[in-house]
């Protein structure tokens, strides 16, 4: 073939340009591609597909972080299921046997048949056989990879696909096709049984038609990992049409006899069978899936960790809903379900896009009312329960979810939903750290309850279990009973435990069952309900059969006449109390009520004259509305009034003793306001010139207001006399009601002078530290103190159960001793973060919840790098919050032993974060309050709903160096106590003695002794209590002599060098005692 | 404690016996660091004093009277200065207040209304702070060493001739315990007349005190100084009256200006692409910080695992 060889060498030439061009341009996709993945990376960061750069950072972090090492952890685990396998496929077929026989077989060997209830009959015509299983495989979260690490046992899912040989057509029917599989099981029990291993029964998620087998591996000690042996049918086996949700399988003789049957529906029997034909199909289309989307996997495991912290799961008693529902609704929705049949994911999404948006697809589509039904043209008819329909493997995929399951999931979809668009704060932690799942955190009010035991051991048409058969009934009526009193109503059975395979199952007779609810605030209390009109018969007729004698007819103020319920008045918690024991006292009989036991009210209870929130501060309201009247009426004021703001605690419902006054005893404590005039050039150009003609101001106030009303009193007090650039003056105002308040001026030109002070080039370095402090205190009485009255008590009206949780949580920080470090205001905005930041959970609405919310996120809170921040109004932004973050940087970088500023807390008022955090914690008492809300956390976990609230309130003395043992004679808030006990007759023959009002000698003392001793010891004292504790400052040990120590020393004759001093802690503690004289009771010095 | 050393560096040691109270009933016995007042900027009265470290909180004159007493006998002690009443001497404005009066008073001898311009006590008994120093004056110096040479014989006489504290001063010094904080709380509200008359004094004084300030800049603006240049003073005919005035003005002008200059921000293309610029910088940065937010999380909380 001579045929131009040039030819040919051009050719090859050509192939070879060819191939090597080839080879090039398959580098340059390369670094295409490379740079494509690299530049969709960057557009994954800067903020497209993902919520915010941190949050996709952090949802990394953790995904590395929970994703087992496969190789290292269960690299062994394969072998042994190989082995396993192999004894599987080795146990010897057996011939078909009757019920009676099969039963007999197997007691010989030790062995219970797991026949699902009601058993068999043993005269049967069927016959039970065994037969080497079809296949074999390994499925679940091991298989396609999307385990986490969790803290309890990893399990493995073996399924052992049984062969079609042992079933008929008609197995379907009446459980046939359950005691076939229950033989099947006892005999791969009987097969593996010889061996080392410990098996034992297990109903698969609960389900009692699913017992499956447990197996213990033993190959590595340290990790406890299961081998779950599982039972499937093979594909096809049963016509899918015959087990649709609507279709009936199990005829009992009447229905048949009737031919009725056609109207009962056993959807749960149907789609337990059908989810074992489905084992194989579901494999493969989740396999399916991961191919066809990268995302795929993450996403799974993403939503596994947010079902997991929510307390969800596949078994029964945990809701249904579990990470197979959650992978296999993903893979669904990647094919189908949007509109137009097309799929409602993208392939393209990334792993956070489709966790968003399956969360926003259960929250925004209720399938109790509109089941979906995918990939097939029948439409199911409505049962009550949720559906979505696999038309392709014919299974619904939620036949495990109840009501009220279904419920909470969209309530969490929608919460969680809430918090992945909100663009100003990071919820990563609430989305996937947190546990929410609690039940006193979650719920404001539980009741445990025996089912009773008729209902228990009750057949039914359907293969649901008596106590879920009961639970439904229950929840049926009280939703309708407790209407819009509640958001959420859930239930919780009993979960069934394992049993040894000799045993039948032990399903004991006494089930409990768990209700907690979540108080609708607003509604809660309501003592009449108003339910329909006289005229509509029906309703009406409805209406008196559902709530029998209490149902009464009313005619109302509007003239309607309606059939109306009326409850004894009482706390939220009693009124809900009474619905709920009357309605399960009707419907359920006397039995059910007995066994009733609610949780909840204590909390409010342990609260110092728990009232409906509100009333108790209302008098001081109203009496504040008149002071400002008064003023604002006065005429001779030689400048007009600005504004008057209530600054104090108790006109902004949140003080712990709510202000209790009469006209002959005088509220004890005069309620704090600020008063601003509008601004004048008369004033005095130098700060303490201002505050002397202060005076003349409350002076000219006083006698003014003593003019117009001969009832009101007044006096002029002094304060602050060391500090003179500081307020020095106050007035005292009486009201013959009893209620006093203590006004203060503000005036707009101290801040002006205090900074430029501060800022000018004072040489004298005390005047300035006096000026820093005079404007802090300037700037919180004046400014911040205003603002925060104003919102928190804005709020509580908003939240009623805001101001009990104050409350409580001052309370809290009181018995431990700990409210000489934290301002009150500091407290306010810590429960107030909880009510407006109450991610994951909605705003608290008991007390009981505030309350331990509270505590939970003091024991969560990393005050060294996350800062408290409160948005009153909703208005902050990401920029906002990003500013207040780099503030705290900025601080921690200054002060990073955190000397000065140690908690920061901002508000949208008040962006520095120091307002009320300035003047303590310390670092020793911030770290106290952390460890005491972390032990009191654990307590509230462990002990759950048994818990007595009194062991989180009970004081501890163990941990400090001394006790100081008041006289409670002096304590001012035990007077008051004692006080108002008092019968009211006797109070009238005591005198009104205004002179003593204010007056608190415990307090004065405590802050005398604190600023002697304040650098050397922390003291720690309770406001409403009589003891003062200290701590010695390690700090201060043996040192060289010097003249101007701050504490009391002794000479120490240690060795030659005769220079050393030491603190002379005697001293000084008889020194504390001599100031205290007759006040202290003891000194306990441990 | 064994022995107590009775000089520590330049100081002899004074031991004070401290009774037991019904509430801490140990016998302790307090060190008082004593030594001859020498002080940076010498007085007439440095030596007949002492220099004391470490007095008791509740210390009072009447105390120190007692203790020096027992030592060397009555009548040879004169006045005791605490250190807080050295400092807590009024503040730098009074202070000036003060020494202006203290002027116009030599000057104009018609003043001589005693003025007291300073707010009613509230506080019928000061305390000190621990560790805290005072300087006794005595009679003369020969006491002052003889007070000295006491505390040297006390040491070998052993712990029964410590002079004890507050022995036989119950009547002589105001009540510690819950009637000082009585009487504080009745002292907080003074009599209105009274503190009336002290707020129309101190204003007077301030007001003389202004008009004084004022006076004097006014002759400043014409007073030339050595070499030849007139010092510019406040309130001349063009000048602001008052300084936040100005202040405030000038705060409203920057804003003007500020506005101006970010409305014509994107004008230019040149001042388009830097800005772009900016924000693509902006938004590496933020990365680069949140990264950093992360990581220090990581250090500081542990992992980031969900919570069991």
């Amino acid at each position: 073939m001579a045929v131009n060889p040039s030819k040919r060498r051009k050719l090859d030439h050509e192939i070879q340009e060819d191939s090597s061009n080839e080879a090039e341009s398959k580098q340059v996709s390369k670094t295409k591609s490379a740079r494509l993945t690299n530049h969709e990376d960057g557009a994954l960061y800067s903020g497209g597909s993902y919520k915010s750069n941190l949050f996709k950072l952090q949802v990394d972090e953790m995904l590395a972080e929970v994703k087992p090492n496969y190789e290292k952890r269960l690299g062994f685990i394969s072998d042994e299921l190989h082995k396993l396998k192999g004894l599987i496929e080795s146990i010897g077929d057996r011939d078909p046997l009757s019920v009676q026989d099969a039963m007999k077989a197997f007691r010989s060997c030790n062995i219970t048949i797991p026949f699902p209830d009601p058993k068999p009959s043993l005269d049967a015509a069927y016959k039970l056989s065994y037969a080497r299983p079809s296949k074999i495989n390994v499925s679940g979260s091991y298989a396609t990879k999307t385990m986490i690490k969790s803290d309890s046992t990893i399990s493995i899912d073996l399924i052992v696909t049984m062969p079609p040989s042992i079933f008929q057509d008609k197995d379907y029917l009446n459980y046939r096709y359950f005691y076939k599989r229950a033989y099947y099981l006892a005999c791969i029990a009987a097969g593996l049984q010889t061996g080392e291993n410990k098996l034992e029964y297990e109903y698969k998620n609960g389900n009692k038609l699913h017992p499956i087998l447990v197996l213990n591996s033993k190959a590595k000690p340290g990790h406890v990992t299961e081998i779950h042996i599982l039972l499937a049918a093979p594909e096809g086996l049963f016509a899918e049409s015959k087990l649709r949700p609507e279709r009936n399988a199990i005829r009992n003789k009447e229905t048949i006899d009737s031919e009725s049957f056609a109207s009962v529906h056993t959807p749960f029997y149907n789609a337990s069978l059908r989810s074992d034909c489905c084992v194989e199909s579901y494999l493969k289309l989740l396999h399916g899936s991961s191919k066809q989307s990268s995302a795929f996997k993450d996403s799974c495991i993403l939503g596994r960790i947010w079902l997991r912290q929510r307390g969800f799961g596949s078994s029964l008693a945990a809701g249904g809903f579990g990470t197979f529902e959650w992978s296999a609704l993903i893979a669904l929705l990647l094919r189908t379900g949007g509109p137009q049949k097309r799929a409602l994911l993208s392939s393209g999404y990334s792993s956070y896009q489709i966790f968003k948006a399956v969360l926003h697809f259960l929250s925004t589509t209720d399938l109790l009312k509109r089941p979906l039904v995918l990939e097939t043209d029948f439409l199911a008819a409505k049962l009550g329960l949720p559906m979505i329909y696999d038309g392709q493997r014919g299974h619904n995929i939620l036949y495990k979810m109840t009501p009220w399951s279904y419920d909470l999931l969209r309530q969490e979809a929608a919460t969680t939903s809430k918090m992945l668009n909100d663009s100003t704060f990071d919820y990563f932690e609430p989305t996937f750290i947190i546990r929410t799942n609690h039940l006193l955190h979650r719920f404001d009010c539980i009741v445990r309850l025996e089912v009773p035991e008729s209902e228990v051991t009750k057949t039914l048409c359907d293969a649901v279990s008596g106590t879920r058969n009961f639970s439904l009934r229950l929840y049926d009526m009280l939703k309708e009973g407790l209407m819009d009193r509640v958001t959420l109503i859930h239930l919780r059975e009993t979960v069934p435990e394992r049993w040894p395979l000799k045993s039948p199952s032990t399903t004991a007779n006494e089930q409990e069952l768990v209700i907690s609810v979540i108080f609708n605030p607003a509604n809660v209390d309501r003592l009449v309900d108003h339910g329909p009109s006289a005229e509509d018969k029906k309703a009406a007729a409805k209406f008196q059969k559902f709530w029998g004698e209490k149902a009464e007819l009313r005619r109302f103020k509007d003239g309607s006449i309606l059939e109306s319920l009326v409850w004894p008045a009482g706390s939220s918690y009693s009124i809900y109390q009474n619905i709920v024991t009357f309605l399960i006292g009707r419907h359920f009989g006397a039995d059910a009520i007995a066994s009733l036991e609610f949780v909840g009210e204590a909390f409010s209870k342990a609260l110092p004259t728990f009232l409906t929130s509100g009333q108790l501060f209302e008098a001081l309201r109203q009496d504040f509305q008149k002071l400002e009247r008064d003023i604002r009426n006065l005429e001779d004021l030689p400048l007009q009034l600005r504004q008057l703001s209530a600054i104090s605690p108790s006109l902004r419902n949140s003080s712990i003793h709510p202000p209790s006054f009469s006209t002959l005893r005088p509220l004890a404590d005069p309620a704090d306001v600020a008063i601003q005039f509008e601004g004048s050039g008369r004033w005095p150009d130098d700060i303490e010139a201002i505050q002397r003609t202060k005076i003349a101001f409350l002076l000219k106030i006083g006698s003014c207001l003593e003019e117009t009303n001969a009832e009101i009193i007044s006096r002029i007090g002094l304060e602050n006399d060391r500090q003179a650039l500081q307020n020095c003056a106050f007035l005292d105002i009486f009201y013959p009601s009893g209620a006093a308040f203590r006004l203060r001026i503000q005036n707009d030109r101290e801040q002006t002078l205090l900074e430029r002070q501060i800022k000018g080039t004072v040489e004298d370095h005390r005047a300035r530290t006096d000026a820093v402090a005079a404007l802090a205190y300037y700037k919180r009485l004046f400014i911040h103190l205003p603002l925060l009255n104003q919102s928190i008590a804005t709020h509580c009206t908003r939240f009623p159960f805001l101001s009990p949780t104050i409350r409580l949580v001052k309370m809290w920080f009181d018995r431990h001793l700990l409210s000489e470090h934290f301002s009150e205001e500091f407290i306010e905005l810590l429960a107030a973060h909880v009510f407006l930041h109450p991610m994951p959970w909605n705003a608290p609405s008991s007390a009981m919840t505030g309350f331990l919310r509270v505590l939970f996120f003091l024991s969560r809170w990393d005050w060294r790098l996350v800062p408290l921040i409160v948005d009153f109004t909703g208005t902050m932004t990401s920029s906002d919050a990003a500013t207040i973050n780099t503030r705290l940087e900025a601080w921690r970088k200054v002060d990073p032993s955190m000397n000065r500023t140690v908690l920061f807390a901002a508000t949208n008022h008040d962006t520095t974060g120091t307002a009320f955090t300035s003047n303590g914690p310390t670092k020793v008492a911030a770290a106290r309050m952390t460890a005491l809300a972390r032990s009191a956390c654990k307590i509230v976990k462990e002990h759950g709903i048994s818990l007595d609230y009194k062991t989180l309130f009970a004081t501890s003395l163990d941990d400090y160096d001394f006790v100081i043992h008041l006289n409670p004679k002096y304590s001012k808030t035990f007077k008051e106590l004692s006080a108002s006990k008092q019968f009211k007759n006797l109070e009238v023959q005591s005198n009104v003695d205004l002179e003593l009002v204010g007056l608190d000698s415990v307090e004065t003392y405590v802050h005398e002794i604190q600023e002697r001793y304040g650098e050397t010891v922390v003291f720690f004292r309770s406001k409403t209590g009589t003891v003062v504790a200290g701590l010695w400052n390690p700090q201060y040990g043996p040192r060289s002599f010097k003249v101007n120590l701050s504490y009391a020393t002794r000479p120490l004759a240690v060795g030659d060098d005769q220079e050393i001093v030491g603190i002379d802690k005697s001293t000084m503690l008889a020194e504390i005692s001599r100031i205290g004289g007759d006040m202290v009771m003891k000194i306990e010095v441990r | 404690m064994s022995q107590i050393p009775s000089t520590i560096a330049d100081y002899a040691v004074l031991p004070i016996a401290i009774p037991p109270t019904p509430a801490y009933q140990v016998k302790t016995t307090h060190h008082v660091y004593v030594r001859p007042h020498a002080p940076k900027l010498p007085t007439v009265d440095d030596s007949r004093s002492l220099f004391l470290v470490n007095v008791p909180v509740d210390s009072t004159s009447p105390h120190f009277r007692a203790v020096f007493a027992s030592l060397v006998g009555a009548g040879r002690f004169e006045s005791i200065t605490f250190e807080s009443e050295r400092k807590n001497a009024p503040s730098s404005a009074i202070l000036a207040i003060e020494a202006t009066r203290g002027k116009k008073r030599k000057r104009a001898s018609e003043a001589d209304v005693e003025l007291d311009t300073g707010l009613p006590q509230t506080w019928d008994r000061a305390l000190h702070k621990s560790g805290s120093t005072a300087i006794a004056v005595f009679a003369d110096e020969k006491s002052a060493e003889a007070v000295l040479k006491a505390i040297k014989k006390l040491h070998k006489s052993g712990k029964g001739a410590f002079p004890v504290w507050g022995e036989g001063l119950t009547e002589k010094v105001p009540k510690l315990g819950s009637h000082r904080y009585l009487t504080h709380h009745k002292m907080q509200y003074p009599d209105p007349d009274l503190l009336r008359a002290s707020v129309d004094a101190y204003m007077m004084e301030f007001n003389r005190k202004e008009e004084e300030a004022s006076q004097m800049a006014k002759r400043m603006r014409n007073v030339p100084d050595e070499d030849g240049f007139v010092t510019v003073t406040r309130g001349g005919r063009s000048g602001p009256a008052r300084r936040d005035d100005a202040e405030t003005k000038r705060l409203e002008l920057e804003e003007k200006e500020e506005k101006k200059r970010k409305e014509m921000g994107d004008f230019y293309r040149f001042q388009l692409r830097e800005r772009r610029k900016e924000e693509q910088g902006e938004l590496v940065k933020r990365f680069e910080e949140d990264r950093k937010r992360v990581d220090a999380m990581k250090e500081k909380r542990g992992k980031f695992r969900p919570e069991t």
